[in-house]
């Protein structure tokens, strides 16, 4: 640690940083943050920095109000959007216990134990995910209450002169003083939606990247006088915003998932990888799509993966196997559809990775692929085929993680009560709304 | 040989003594007069017979060399002896008799490092040789330096002595052997077709080190082991991009061990193994010392640091490997200053002793009781506590440590003596168990023919008998010597002793910390107290405290257990069979400190039974006494005494006493939990029973109602007692008070302030407001009339156990009508469902978490009774099976019975069990009663050891109350609530 430590405490002087923020993740998926002095930064790394968890949502028991949070000093960056004047830099960190364990309830920590499960078994894990959110007029609705989007652009188009196109270059500009490197960007389907697609990296920097790209993305919107948005369905006529994640694991320097000889060049340890995935699929959905607003993406047509099978190149698919480019046996990985741009990256990412890995464990075997778009089947055709769907719901989705076993075992049990008794709360508040679509519907004639 | 008698022969050492005459005939007339003179060399040999029949081979494959090493005594006897220990350097004679040659040379000294450097260079400097071409070289160049070394080694005046000479030059060899390694894959990486797709330029503006590790980066080697190694790489040019050079460097590094292990006419030197690299196996084999340094920062763990303590440069580009070295080593001593680092060492340390095959523990010469592993592990223990203010202790082959320990006053002169021999003499037997047939061994051979070579290898005038004598003292003495070196200095501040090291206050507080005294002022305190004085009791703890604090240490509160020892020490004072036990019984004393360091309720009951620590001696003490036990000795003292307080006043003793038992029986695991359960519910029972002997005037037939977990025979520690009190009146007119008074008074006789006794009657009818007891008509007359399902269900559990029979049938007749109904109506059950769904908000304590709440808590124990009673009440007229005051008996009867799935019963006893057993935990552990699952690390750990989990067992403890009683809340809700 000392090397980095000291980078740290050194670039603090040389850059002049004014403040250094200090930011971790709660169990809802939260960005939080806590600035302090340079001059307590070195107390900081050594005792970690007191807080009081109980105000942090699922952190911590109110009777266990202390908690240390221990700067992880090989994520510094100065934040780029603060400008040179009074330069600020951030750090994520750990939480830990006043008597030094890592906190049950820290999100990063779920994710490291996941990661080290792993490790143990050899493998790295590596993802990188594709970013979909909306650009907004504002956060304002118009007359109809619906949001405006800055542009009536659709897939892929250049729109000369817009917003979207500045915004872009700006936020890939931002992306990458703060050490994350972008592979591509472009404009979506619906009017306003862009996507940006990080470039892979292990799972732990991918989730703190995650976090850091929400951030970053929200900060170009407001310098540049817009609105940016992670909400899974914004629109009801227009696509959600998902987060599909590529995913591959590596023994050492080679990518376990490739073999030569494998259907589509893959190996055992994928298929088995996927079908662990498959299988465990609906009781993590209340994870890796957490709000209410998460299933009217799910389920609002076009191409979100609602129901439980994979296919080769097939855009309907929960786990899509992407085209396979020849002589590049390093870049065989798979592609998981359902996760949204709101989801906890790192409780999502501890979920998927164990899933797939119980199905390494356990030897499943992969059902047969599925060739057709799932969508055009009929409910029997499906039920014939085995396919069955993600859950409808939030409510759906919490019945499922209520009896995952495999779900309390990562997330720890604290982690785990929590997310239920939070994820219930919400359904909860939301079954007891009057909708604009019953009073639509149903004020006229009833 | 003509005039040589058997007998002269045997001793010799010969084995087979009439085939020996004929073969040194045979010698003698192969090579002449100087094979008579070889016959002393053999009888110095470790084998003679092997000896003689290789020189026989020999000298029929090159007679003329054969002949002129025998005629000269010194080249003789190295040749002789070379063949008598070793058959695998007879076998690389026989393929090489060219090597004959080594024995020729009068070198006293062997090669230094640079002279063996030359010899491979010299050896691979042939051009245009095949890849193979140059293995074979380098393995047959360094075959004969080891066969020198064989020879050297095996002529030696004493080879205990020689043995860091040895183990010195082996590690040169190796080494230069790496670095051979790495010129033959440089060329072969530019230059051999199947490789060649680097320029010349590119690799060599690879850089690229190789970092030993382990026994070879201590420069300790065996003469055959696996040879641990790191490869760090970097770019050594503008034009070469880092990944290249990685690239470059993982197939310089591949092919250098490919070279030692790869397969070619001559067979393989020894494994080259990377794998203690960051990340093992799953790693890159090669890294940048920025990658390195990374991995170790973020994510090694402790084991890992401890390996690099060791790490050396051994091969290649040696600036890098410096400023590899520079960058890590620091971290080494950082790491040890973390909390817990010692903890994890001495875990790693049991592990291995756990993993040896028991068949093999006592031919172990590394790694069984007294092995080399055990000096090591003592050593580097050592080191680590003190190596992080004392530089100077920062070496790292074991006898310089020792050295350096010692100079620093760490380690006593004395010890350091012997722990320097005892490791030279293990080493040296290994050695020659390896160099026998080059093997990679640590185990004593079986047969007694082997053992015999090595007894005479180390000296030949030794039989197997007295190399297995002398090896048993020896790893006695290892055994007991850790102890000796590590804890006996911690007396040396207070005490005066004159054979260990005089350390400082700060050295002994570094020490006791180390070990996990949090407070290790007071500790030295204690140690002072208990060690103090010229009694023969300050002598014996003198003695005895090194390995107690040992024990102490592997408690979860060593401080409190210390001071626990120290006033236990002090009340029993001269007490003669004390002081013998504690001398002469270890398994007592290590008992005793288990209880006295995890159980807080033991240690205070101690200081009211000190003679209890006898029962640490023979664990039938352990075992509770019966409740007819229990009634014979109170009832003999109600009948003693006349005088109602002093009575029970030994009655109360007595319940302390047997709760003491069952507390160390608990603590110690000697009983399951239903015993201890069984053995409380005795305890209270015949308690109640003897003190209301004490009461009883016979104007009233009292009887005593148990309910509750009592009524089950089912109490943990600091469970309440439930009871419900019924009467007939006998004599008194005014029955209804005089049961009154009696309770009243039973109440008072049964208080004790120094074991807690809650006698609590809240279970009977109408609760807080009704009569304390009843005439037997008066319940009939009140269930007749009143009765309702919550008090039918409190009654299932219900079991008498004091009145006259007649009474206790009555009242159990009247009872079983109530409890086990013919019919049961539909709304009764949905009553009970409410009931229980209201108790879930209501008798919660505010702001408890229903999680971790023991008895009430979500799928805890009151969720498993409820279910159970909920089936007994519907169904027990129907199954009479099902009838009993006991759930776990009830739940097993239900799944009989058919009335729940096995595999719903298996989830609900698992929680009930586990409660039970945590709340037991809870009042051992603090001697407080709690129905909360602490948030308190320590405390969670200490109950995990009484739970008989590993030590550092908190979270798992945590984890795994949390996620039975979820399991078996889904099924409760399910069967309870869900269920029509």
């Amino acid at each position: 640690m000392d090397k980095q430590r000291d980078f740290v405490l050194r670039t603090i002087e040389e850059r002049s940083v004014k403040f250094v923020r200090l930011w971790f993740t709660d169990v809802a998926g939260t960005l939080k943050s806590v600035a302090i002095a340079p001059a307590e930064v070195e107390g900081a790394f050594n005792e970690g920095l007191g807080f009081d968890g109980s105000a942090i949502e699922g952190l911590a028991r109110t009777y266990e109000a202390d908690m240390l949070a221990m700067p992880d000093p090989s994520t510094f960056q100065i934040l780029p959007w603060r400008g040179e004047i009074n330069p600020t830099a951030r750090m994520f960190c750990d939480i830990q216990t006043p008597d030094g364990q890592p906190a049950a309830a820290d999100p990063r920590n779920v994710l490291r134990r996941a990661l080290s499960k792993a490790s143990d078994m050899g493998f790295t894990f590596y993802i990188h995910p594709e970013i979909e959110f909306y650009l907004l007029k504002s956060s304002e609705l118009n007359e109809a209450g619906e949001p405006v989007p800055v542009d009536k652009a659709g897939y892929f188009d250049n729109v000369p002169g817009g917003t979207a196109n500045d915004f872009r270059r700006r936020a890939v500009q931002m992306l990458e003083e703060l050490g994350i490197s972008v592979e591509f960007s472009h404009h979506e389907g619906g009017p306003g939606q862009n996507e940006i697609d990080l470039r892979y990296a292990d799972a732990l920097t991918m989730a703190d990247n995650i976090m850091s790209f929400r951030t970053v993305i929200k900060e170009v919107a407001i310098e540049q006088g817009v609105y940016a948005t992670f909400m899974p369905k914004p629109f009801t006529q227009h696509p959600g915003s998902g987060m599909h994640t590529h995913m591959s694991l590596f023994e050492g320097d080679t990518n376990a998932f490739f073999d030569a000889s494998g259907q589509y060049h893959l190996s055992k340890t994928a298929r088995q990888f996927m079908a662990g995935i498959l299988h465990h699929a609906p009781e993590i959905t209340a994870v890796t799509n957490q709000y209410v607003n998460s299933y009217k993406r799910l389920w609002g047509g076009g191409e979100a993966p609602s129901f439980v099978c994979w296919g080769h190149n097939n855009r309907s698919a929960l786990l899509r196997v992407p085209l396979y480019k020849p002589d590049k046996g390093q870049s065989s990985r798979i592609e998981y559809r359902a996760i949204d741009s709101a989801a906890n990256p790192y409780l999502a990412y501890a979920l998927i990775l164990s899933a797939g890995l119980k199905g390494i464990e356990e030897g499943y075997e992969l059902p047969a692929e599925t060739e057709d778009n799932v969508w055009d089947l009929t409910d029997s055709e499906r039920r014939a085929m085995g396919i069955q769907p993600l859950p409808q719901s939030l409510d759906h989705a919490i019945r499922k993680l209520e009896e995952s076993e495999l779900a309390a075992e990562v997330l720890g049990e604290e982690v785990f009560s929590y997310v239920l008794a939070n994820k219930r709360r919400e359904w909860s508040d939301y079954r007891s709304q009057v909708t604009p679509f019953e009073l639509h519907q149903n004020l006229e004639t009833l | 040989m003509a005039g040589l008698g058997l007998s002269e022969l045997a001793r010799y050492g010969f084995v087979e003594l009439e085939g020996a005459i004929a073969k040194l005939d045979q010698l003698v007339d192969a090579v002449g007069d100087s094979g008579r003179s070889a016959l002393a060399d053999l009888g110095e040999s470790a084998n003679p017979d092997q000896a003689l029949n290789a020189l026989l081979d020999l000298s029929s494959i090159d007679r003329v060399s054969v002949r002129k090493l025998l005629s000269k005594t010194d080249s003789a006897a190295r040749l002789v002896r070379t063949l008598g220990a070793s058959s695998a350097m007879v076998d690389l004679l026989r393929r090489r008799p060219d090597f004959l040659k080594i024995f020729e040379a009068k070198e006293t000294a062997l090669p230094s490092q640079s002279e063996l450097r030359k010899r491979f260079i010299e050896a691979l400097s042939k051009d245009s040789v095949s890849v193979e071409e140059r293995w074979v070289q380098l393995r047959l160049t360094y075959r004969r330096e080891l066969l020198r070394l064989v020879a050297f080694d095996v002529t030696s005046r004493n080879p205990v002595e020689v043995f860091g000479i040895v183990s010195a030059h082996l590690t040169d060899l190796a080494t230069e052997a790496l670095e051979a390694g790495l010129l033959i894959a440089r060329d072969e990486l530019v230059d051999s077709c199947d490789q060649g797709i680097f320029t010349k330029s590119e690799v060599n503006s690879t850089r690229l080190s190789v970092i030993a590790m382990g026994k070879c980066g201590a420069r300790e080697l065996n003469y055959i082991s696996d040879v641990d190694v790191i490869f760090v790489a970097d770019s050594g040019s503008e034009d070469l991009d880092r990944d290249r050079a990685l690239e470059i460097g993982t197939r310089l590094a591949t092919r250098m061990m490919r070279a030692m292990d790869g397969t070619a006419s001559e067979p393989m030197l020894w494994q080259v193994d990377p794998n203690l690299r960051p990340e093992g196996k799953a790693g890159a084999l090669v890294r940048t010392v920025e990658s390195h340094v990374n991995y170790y920062e973020r994510w090694a763990q402790n084991w890992e640091y401890q390996a690099l303590l060791k790490a050396r440069f051994a091969a290649g580009d040696e600036r890098l490997a410096e400023d590899y070295l520079s960058r890590l080593k620091p971290l080494v001593w950082s790491a040890a200053a973390r909390e817990g680092f010692v903890e994890a060492a001495q875990k790693m340390r049991e592990r291995v002793l756990d993993n040896i095959p028991s068949n093999e523990v006592n031919r172990q010469i590394k790694l069984g009781p007294g092995g080399l592993r055990d000096i090591e592990f003592t050593v580097q223990l050592l080191q680590l506590v003190h190596g992080r203010t004392d530089e100077s202790v920062r070496v790292s082959d074991t006898l310089s440590a020792i050295e350096v320990l010692n100079a620093g006053g760490y380690i006593g002169r004395q010890d350091a003596i012997v722990f320097t021999s005892h490791y030279k003499f293990l080493r040296s037997i290994e050695h020659r168990i390896q160099f026998a047939q080059m093997r990679r061994t640590h185990l004593m051979p079986e047969s007694d023919a082997q053992v015999r070579s090595i007894a005479r290898g180390l000296n030949s005038r030794w039989t197997s008998t007295q190399l297995m004598e002398r090896w048993n003292e020896v790893k006695l003495e290892v055994r007991s010597l850790h102890q000796k070196v590590f804890y006996r200095p911690l007396l040396s501040a207070v005490a005066k002793l004159g054979d260990t090291a005089q350390l400082s206050s700060d050295q002994i507080f570094d020490r006791l910390k180390a070990i996990g005294f949090d407070d290790p002022k007071s500790a030295l305190a204690h140690i002072e107290a208990l060690t103090s004085g010229l009694s023969r009791r300050a002598t014996i703890q003198k003695q005895l405290l090194p390995v107690l604090l040992e024990w102490f240490a592997r408690g979860s509160d060593p401080d409190s257990g210390l001071l626990a020892f120290r006033r236990l020490s002090e009340d029993l004072g001269e007490s003669h069979w004390y002081l013998r036990m504690l001398r002469d019984s270890s398994g007592a004393a290590e008992r005793m400190t288990q209880v006295l360091s995890t159980s807080r309720l033991a240690t205070g009951l101690f200081e009211r039974h000190p003679e209890a620590a006898a029962w640490f001696e023979d664990s039938n003490d352990l075992t509770a006494l019966t409740l007819e036990d229990l009634r014979l000795e109170m009832g003999a003292i109600v009948e003693r005494h006349d005088e109602t307080e002093k009575a029970a006043s030994s009655i109360r003793s007595i319940r302390r006493r047997e709760t003491l038992r069952l507390a160390m029986a608990a603590v110690l695991g000697a009983q399951s939990m239903a015993e201890i359960s069984q053995g409380l519910s005795d305890i209270t029972e015949s308690y109640l029973l003897a003190l209301k002997d004490l009461i009883d005037d016979g104007s009233i037939d009292l009887g005593i109602v148990a309910m509750g977990r009592f009524g089950g025979a089912e109490l943990g520690f600091g469970s309440d007692a439930d009871l419900m009190f019924v009467y007939r009146p006998l004599e008194s007119l005014e029955p209804q008070k005089t049961a009154e008074r009696q309770i009243a008074e039973l109440r008072k006789l049964a208080a004790d302030p120094v074991l807690e006794f809650e006698l609590d009657i809240d279970l009977r009818p109408e609760g807080k407001n009704g009569p304390v007891a009843r005439s037997l008509e008066s319940y009939a007359a009140y269930y007749d009339k009143w009765a309702n399902t919550w008090e039918a269900q409190a009654l299932l559990r219900a079991r008498v156990i004091a009145g006259s029979e007649g009474l206790v049938s009555e009242f159990t007749a009247l009872i079983d009508r109530y409890r086990y109904p013919t019919e049961v109506e539909a709304s009764a059950l949905t009553e009970i469902r409410r009931m229980k769904a209201r108790i879930e908000t209501e008798r919660l304590p505010q702001g408890a978490d229903p999680k971790r709440h023991l008895k009430l808590g979500r799928g805890s124990l009151s969720d498993v009774e409820w279910l159970v009673q909920l089936l007994q009440l519907s169904n027990g007229a129907k199954h009479p099976s099902i009838r009993t005051p006991k759930t776990l008996e009830a739940l097993a009867a239900c799944v009989s019975e058919g009335l729940i799935e096995q595999h719903d019963a298996t989830v609900l006893e698992e929680a009930w069990k586990l409660a039970s057993r945590v709340r037991s935990a809870v009042v051992l552990w603090g001697s407080r009663k709690s129905d909360v699952l602490t948030e308190d690390r320590r405390q969670l750990d200490g109950m995990a050891r009484i739970l008989e989990y590993p030590s550092g067992s908190a979270g798992t403890l945590e984890q795994d109350y949390l996620a039975f009683t979820r399991r078996s809340r889904m099924v409760f809700e399910r069967l309870f609530y869900d269920a029509k």
